[in-house]
């Protein structure tokens, strides 16, 4: 029953191109060609510079190591950009076919949690493939940079470390679900596309101001067990700084609090979207 | 009689309105079912519970021996409730591999075959969001049928047609339950199409049955004597309130038993009578007496659920 949801929603969602360009494509087409864009900007800046300074040329022709795309990638795979943009998506998927004439025609066909399981499995999907795309976008614009510069290109793994690059990308790629599955627990209760979109817009918000100016207000330290339960993206910071060994050691149970609120925060709003949905009268809206 | 919906006390409430109210009704398997009633009646609100789309306030109700919204009774019913409608960017063809996946499969042949068979094969790669209200109609029947149920529901299912369209979906309704045993529930305004195609009607009225049999019981048991006599006006006198003027004829609303006493009241009144038949009632009459339904506004004091 999953497996066909899943292969009825993967179906339904690989022919709506508008969906698929804005949840995939979009963000990797915007960095890459707005860093192209910036790279020429400041090579001619940089030049002119040179020029009047009258310096070499050769001035910091280092070699750019291709591999760094990896953690590149894997760092900012939950960016800002492409958060928006996979809201796009989980609007088009979670909402923009929440429709009584939709559900009529599938709900009779499967079970109702299964249908929003398949929902839920497409979205994670779309969010992997997102983030494998922004990793290609990664290394164009390594090449890029390379070649705008014209500075050598190596592939060095030397300092590469394979499970720091999985723990960031996972990390990144539950961000994003998290995000989607917020945008799903709108969409059920809600059933409008708008309240899909900002309301996960409005969380992040609200986020912000509690996490920068209010957190001191309300005498909570970053660290303590509200501040992280509350505030999915605290936790998200927590473990990326974890995960990035800086100088400043972490207080100490920081990381188990962060991991607790970030499985949290992803199995509620599921738990919450099908409780919901099973009970929810389908009618004509 | 074995039965494939089973409804007892089923009701449906929104805010202060009842769109269904204590609905009792056994539908039985094979044939072609009719649900009949003015718009509010409670019919689509009836669908929509049985598919599972709703929850009802009170009743219950077994369909295909399952409870309502039971997966394995639902996968074996098709449904077209009102003009359906799809997600525009996808072809008539890529519609019906969705649903199918959604379903656990169907074959590309059943689905090439029923594209076909609803006049949609040189359409089939066409994009929806260009479909006229009848191709979408005849999309939705294909959606409804192409996984073979053993039960089917369809609502209005000619609305938006052309007149050639109707015939053809007459014939496949009747054809589905006459060569393929499936049970086929209809609701439509059309009552000269339920007439034609169904064996038996419920007619609703706010929320309830009003009145349920066959078809041909229901129409035989309106049936009216026509009389062609000379002079007319004295006719109608003769019979009174009983009588009304048809063209050059007369109907007259008599029982089979009042006949005989009828005629000779005529004829000893110096009335010639050239011809006196019986005509049935149809199902336009039955449906009119039974909701109290005007023929200009709707019936005037009928149910005003929201849900239709």
């Amino acid at each position: 029953m999953l497996v066909d949801a899943l292969k009825s929603e993967a179906y339904r969602v690989s022919r709506n191109r508008t969906t698929l360009f804005f949840s995939i494509l979009l963000t990797p087409l915007l960095f890459v060609f707005g860093g192209l864009a910036y790279q020429i900007m400041t090579k001619a800046k940089g030049d002119a510079l040179a020029a009047k300074a009258n310096l070499p040329a050769t001035l910091g022709n280092q070699p750019v190591n291709l591999a760094e795309a990896f953690g590149f990638a894997a760092g900012n795979g939950a960016n800002g950009v492409l958060l928006v943009f996979m809201l796009l998506a989980a609007a088009a998927v979670y909402a923009g076919d929440y429709r009584w004439e939709t559900w009529r025609l599938i709900s009779a066909r499967n079970g109702r949690p299964w249908l929003i399981l398949g929902k839920i499995g497409v979205m994670k999907v779309l969010a992997m493939i997102a983030m494998l795309a922004m990793l290609i976008a990664a290394f164009i614009f390594f090449v890029t940079q390379a070649l705008v510069a014209g500075r050598p290109m190596s592939f060095d793994l030397s300092d590469f470390d394979l499970v720091q690059f999985l723990l960031t990308w996972l990390l990144s790629y539950i961000r994003i679900v998290q995000y989607g599955l917020i945008a799903l627990l709108a969409a059920v209760v809600s059933r409008s596309l708008l309240a899909t979109l900002f309301a996960p817009w409005a969380l992040g918000f609200a986020q912000t101001i509690l996490g920068g100016p209010l957190l001191p207000i309300l005498g909570w330290e970053p660290s303590d067990w509200a501040a992280q339960l509350l505030l999915p993206g605290l936790a998200y910071d927590t473990l990326k700084a974890a995960l990035a060994r800086g100088p400043m050691p972490l207080p100490e149970g920081v990381v188990m609090k962060a991991v607790v609120s970030l499985v949290l925060w992803c199995v509620a709003p599921v738990a919450a979207s099908i409780a919901w949905f099973q009970r929810q009268d389908l009618s004509k809206e | 009689m074995q039965t494939v919906i089973e409804i007892r006390g089923l009701t449906k409430t929104y805010g202060t309105v009842k769109a269904l109210d204590g609905l009792t009704l056994s539908i039985p398997r094979g044939g072609v079912y009719g649900i009949l009633g003015p718009n509010g009646a409670g019919k689509s609100t009836l669908f929509r519970t049985l598919l599972g789309l709703i929850r009802p306030t009170a009743g219950e109700a077994t369909v295909m021996g399952g409870r309502i919204g039971d997966p394995a009774a639902t996968r074996r019913m098709g449904s077209m409730i009102e003009t359906p409608r799809f997600p525009p960017f996808m072809t008539a063809r890529q519609v019906l591999v969705w649903l199918g996946y959604a379903h656990g499969g169907v074959a590309s042949s059943d689905i090439e075959a029923w594209l076909k068979r609803m006049g949609l094969a040189e359409a089939a790669d066409r994009r929806v969001r260009g479909f006229s209200v009848g191709m979408l109609q005849r999309l939705g029947v294909a959606a409804a049928l192409m996984t073979k149920p053993d039960l089917v529901i369809l609502d209005e299912p000619t609305s938006g047609m052309d007149p050639p369209g109707i015939q053809e979906m007459r014939a496949l309704i009747r054809s589905l339950a006459d060569d393929d045993g499936v049970t086929v529930i209809l609701a439509s305004h059309q009552l000269q199409e339920v007439q034609r195609v169904c064996d038996r009607v419920a007619i609703f009225n706010k929320g309830k049955v009003i009145t349920e049999g066959r078809v041909s019981d229901l129409t035989a048991s309106g049936e009216r004597l026509r009389l062609s006599a000379t002079p007319l006006a004295k006719a109608m006198g003769v019979l009174g309130d009983k009588a009304t003027l048809d063209g050059d004829a007369l109907i007259a609303a008599l029982t089979r038993a009042e006949t005989p006493a009828a005629i000779r009241a005529l004829v000893e009144a110096g009335v010639d009578i050239e011809e006196a038949r019986w005509i049935g009632a149809d199902l336009e009459d039955v449906f009119m007496s039974e909701t109290g339904w005007t023929g200009v506004q709707g019936a005037p004091d009928k149910g005003t659920d929201h849900a239709g």
